[in-house]
């Protein structure tokens, strides 16, 4: 093939040699794709009356700036309107959130718009989520409030927060990166410095020293430090004294100062206003990788859920899409299906592969979004059910584990309904779409969890708290200090207007910008050592404030493993015998029932022997035949009476335990009682909690009696059983409500909306993705009880960062009136300041000493 | 004394300035992109 001539693609702009997809439009136009995804998108373009897009100049950096926020106009926003009743609801995702003061500000401003309902915006995520009335505002108004307030808005769509995201945590590496080299080079000059104070240092020398540091300073200040200059700009403008304020004022009074000092040959401090940013930066990066999960949770969810899917369509159903009502019935008789409408998108080349069956059954791979209620679909063995739907032929095992939390496949027949997500374990089905993919489980769940991380009260963080009134206190005084030197002591406006900037710069020390980060790095280390993996800064904060916790049952307090309770014999068989044959049959299954049967024989002391003529029948049982010729059978109640064994005994059915007989050689012999058992630890946490003040609760979607059962076993009086995930939801929003601080344990997609409102969530290692990616709290290993531990580390946490925030406001007491005098010169500033933080990181250190049980 | 001095700091901001172009370098290739996921691989079943 020989070399084609380079072309642009009218969509992407990129250029391509391959061959091109031509199109000739009507009024003779003439473009050329490089790919289907571009001509298809071009189309989509064109055909909403947007063509004009190709004509714009700027359109290889889609921006919105602050004037151009009504880029978007009403019918690319129209996409991300979801009606809800009489209102109107759209999520936009909203660039330059930096802590929590901006999310209050975002929301009041945009519920004093009038014609906006409901205003909720989720920190982690950056999304304001909000509920209009589309008669009172129209969506770009709402844009041009969030963008005259220096944010940047974009209707939401999950990649486009991903990028976001990503974005902004490369900005801030880069800032915090370059602030720490140049803040390096700095300290060099810096100490040269030092020691031309103390030994003495020639005019010229110690000039150049000064250039070279204000060289390599102002970049600190301005580029890295301009969030925080930025944010503080933002604060001002809103009257709300924030951190940003106390860091951007201590920086540039810093460097204005030092500026001052440089021509005017004083001593310089440089140095302060690079470790400020440098220090404050490290904390900012802590706090974004924690913001950062909560919002790959959500996406993992969609991960779980199947993109295609394989469409049956038989000759009685020709059509994929009968464009017609959710009519099963109808469906399945093959009536009113013959009609050839016609969707919109067919008229497009057909973009997946197609196969034909046997019986003039075609398959077809489409896209899950394409798949209407009624549907018939094909599920082989190993894929995901791609919706909410209904067996309609065939039987198999499934993975439901998604939806209940319970890990044992479970066998499901015709007529049983399935839900997106779960896994076809055992053979192909063929199964009948009962909600389209967005109203599907997995969905529904997801949907749930965003509502619970945007409707999640703020705790505002501990620092930003003592800023409040810190930074007006230090503003005024530095304003006293300035009148005074004016009106008293008589001089020169521009001293006094220093000896104010020095109030300053001293007020914001180092060791107030390390006092929490290096206690949070500390327990962090430490806990993890432990087995505990806190996901950062604020999530002790809330942790030490627990006084409510709610437990998972499956997989949380019970290891979601069965075991063996209860073993015995009939027919004058003996334990030997039994046990013998139960764990050379059981050893060929894979059955989790199984392999806890063949782990009871060996503990013991029975090892498996040769099997022969094994076979397996799913969800039933297993047969073979031993090597002294005895046929042994095992397997459920049913499958026994099945293959003509005669079960006489009775026994108390009891729903929490599964029974699994054994008969050799036609009779029965023995019966297995399996439970599922309880983690190691959890009546321990249990006591150590209780011991806390603490309410404990166990919430499980498993039946009133086993959950009862497990209560009672590890010391608990509240119990809940038969929860769905938006009743644990709604459980936990309750409590939170009576303005209790909550902590929710659990491991299951199920548990996932409970775990991202609770205050504190908490997941073991083996949990799903979405309840680890939404844990503050992970605990690896086995041992429940290293919750307490977690609980007790945070306490100690808490009482370190009130002890280092302390000593920075003595720092500060003995700082304050030695600059107001003018006797704090640089070196003595530095030593202090070096002093300080290092008394903050000492004391920080004490907390890797903490020990498991205390 | 003085030049050697002078000498000394323009070549440590040069070296300086190597290392963070290799830092910037990282940075856009993606060296940082996650640093949350590979110390939990070890909890991942498989």
């Amino acid at each position: 093939m020989s070399m084609l001539s380079e072309q642009n693609c009218s969509h992407c702009g990129i250029s391509f040699r391959w061959k091109a997809l031509k199109e000739n439009g009507d009024d003779g136009s003439h473009t050329v794709f490089c790919c289907r995804g571009c001509q298809g998108a071009y189309r989509m373009i064109c055909s909403a009356g947007l063509g004009n897009f190709y004509l714009r100049s700027d359109r290889a950096v889609p921006t919105v700036t602050e004037s151009a926020a009504a880029q978007y106009s009403e019918t690319d926003l129209s996409h991300h309107i979801v009606p809800e009743g009489d209102l109107c609801r759209i999520d936009i995702l909203v660039g330059g959130i930096s802590c929590p003061s901006c999310v209050w500000l975002l929301e009041r401003m945009l519920a004093r718009v009038p014609g906006v309902e409901y205003v909720s915006l989720s920190y982690s995520g950056g999304i304001a989520s909000l509920r209009f009335n589309p008669e009172t505002v129209a969506p770009q108004e709402i844009f041009s409030v969030i963008a005259s307030l220096g944010y940047t808005p974009r209707p939401y769509s999950a990649d486009q927060s991903e990028k976001e995201a990503r974005r902004e945590r490369d900005d801030l590496l880069l800032r915090f990166g370059t602030a720490l080299f140049l803040t390096m080079q700095l300290m060099a000059y810096s100490y040269a410095l030092y020691a031309g104070y103390f030994q003495g240092i020639g005019g010229a020398m110690k000039q150049f020293l000064q250039y070279v540091s204000l060289l390599v300073t102002t970049p600190v200040v301005f580029y890295c430090g301009w969030p925080f200059i930025a944010g503080a700009w933002r604060s001002l403008k809103t009257a709300a004294p924030g951190m940003d304020l106390l860091i951007a004022m201590g920086a540039l009074s810093a460097w204005s100062y030092s500026v001052w000092a440089t021509f005017a040959g004083q001593e310089t401090y440089y140095e302060s206003a690079a470790f400020i940013v440098t220090f404050v930066l490290i904390g900012r990066l802590l706090e974004l990788s924690v913001r950062r999960r909560a919002m790959s949770g959500i996406s993992s969810l969609y991960a779980a859920a199947p993109q295609r899917a394989t469409l049956v369509c038989s000759a009685n159903h020709p059509h994929p899409h009968p464009n017609l009502p959710f009519m099963p019935q109808r469906v399945l008789e093959g009536e009113g299906t013959k009609s050839s409408k016609t969707v919109a998108f067919d008229s497009l080349p057909p973009f997946q592969g197609e196969g034909r069956g046997g019986d003039g059954v075609h398959h077809r791979t489409v896209n899950v979004d394409d798949i209407r209620p009624g549907d018939l679909l094909l599920v082989r063995q190993g894929e995901r059910f791609p919706v909410d739907c209904l067996i309609v032929e065939g039987e198999t095992e499934v993975d439901q584990s998604l939806a209940t939390g319970e890990s044992q496949p479970v066998l499901l027949a015709c007529g049983a309904e399935v839900r997106s997500g779960c896994v076809n374990v055992a053979a192909p089905v063929t199964v009948q779409a009962l909600r389209p993919a967005g109203q599907s489980y997995l969905m529904r769940v997801a949907a749930l969890v965003q509502m619970a991380q945007a409707g999640k009260p703020k705790l505002q963080q501990l620092a930003d708290r003592v800023s409040g009134w810190f930074v007006p206190a230090v503003i005024i005084l530095a304003l006293l200090v300035c009148a005074v030197r004016l009106y008293y002591s008589g001089d020169s406006a521009g001293a006094a207007v220093m000896s104010a900037l020095s109030v300053i710069l001293i007020a914001c020390p180092c060791a107030m910008g390390l006092a929490v980060p290096a206690a949070v790095l500390a327990a962090c280390s430490r806990s993890a050592s432990l087995g505990i993996i806190l996901r950062g800064g604020d999530v002790i904060e809330r942790l030490a404030s627990i006084n409510s916790a709610l437990f998972d049952k499956t997989g949380t307090v019970t290891c979601g493993l069965p075991g063996v309770m209860h073993f015995d014999t009939y027919a004058g068989y003996d334990d030997a015998t039994v046990l013998q044959a139960a764990a050379t049959v059981e050893e060929q299954a894979a059955h989790p029932l199984a392999r806890a049967i063949v782990q009871y024989a060996a503990v013991n002391g029975y090892q498996p022997e040769l099997c022969q003529n094994f076979r397996s029948v799913p969800g039933r049982g297993i047969s073979g035949v031993l090597s002294d010729g005895k046929e042994v059978l095992c397997g459920s109640e049913a499958f026994l009476r099945e293959s003509g064994i005669p079960v006489t005994i009775k026994y108390q059915p009891d729903s929490s335990a599964t029974a699994v007989l054994l008969a050799i050689d036609g009779l029965l012999a023995g019966r297995f009682l399996l439970v599922d058992q309880l983690r190691e630890g959890a009546r321990r946490v249990v006591s150590e909690l209780v011991a806390e003040q603490m309410e404990l609760a166990l919430i499980s979607g498993d039946n009133q009696i086993t959950v009862d059962r497990i209560a009672a076993d590890i010391g608990l009086v509240s119990a809940l059983g038969e929860m769905t995930p938006d009743q644990k939801l709604d459980h936990v929003t309750t409590l939170l409500q009576q303005g209790r601080h909550v902590l929710m344990v659990g491991d299951g997609v199920n548990d996932a909306p409970a775990l991202a409102a609770a205050t504190v969530s908490c997941s073991l290692s083996g949990s799903s993705d979405i309840a680890l990616e939404n844990a503050d709290v992970i605990i690896t290993g086995d041992d429940l009880s290293r919750i307490a531990t977690a609980y007790r580390i945070s306490r100690a946490t808490m009482t370190i960062i009130r002890q280092n925030l302390a000593w920075a406001f003595v720092y500060n007491l003995i700082g304050i009136p030695l600059a107001m005098t003018g006797l704090l010169t640089p070196v003595y500033a530095a030593v202090a300041m070096t002093a300080s933080s290092l008394l903050v990181s000492l004391n920080s250190l004490r907390l890797m000493r903490f020990k498991h049980h205390g | 004394m003085d030049e050697s001095l002078i000498i000394l700091i323009v070549l440590s901001l040069c070296l300086g300035a190597g290392c963070w172009l290799i830092f910037i370098w990282a940075v856009k290739k993606g060296e940082f992109e996650d640093v949350e996921k590979p110390k939990h691989r070890m909890l991942d079943d498989d």
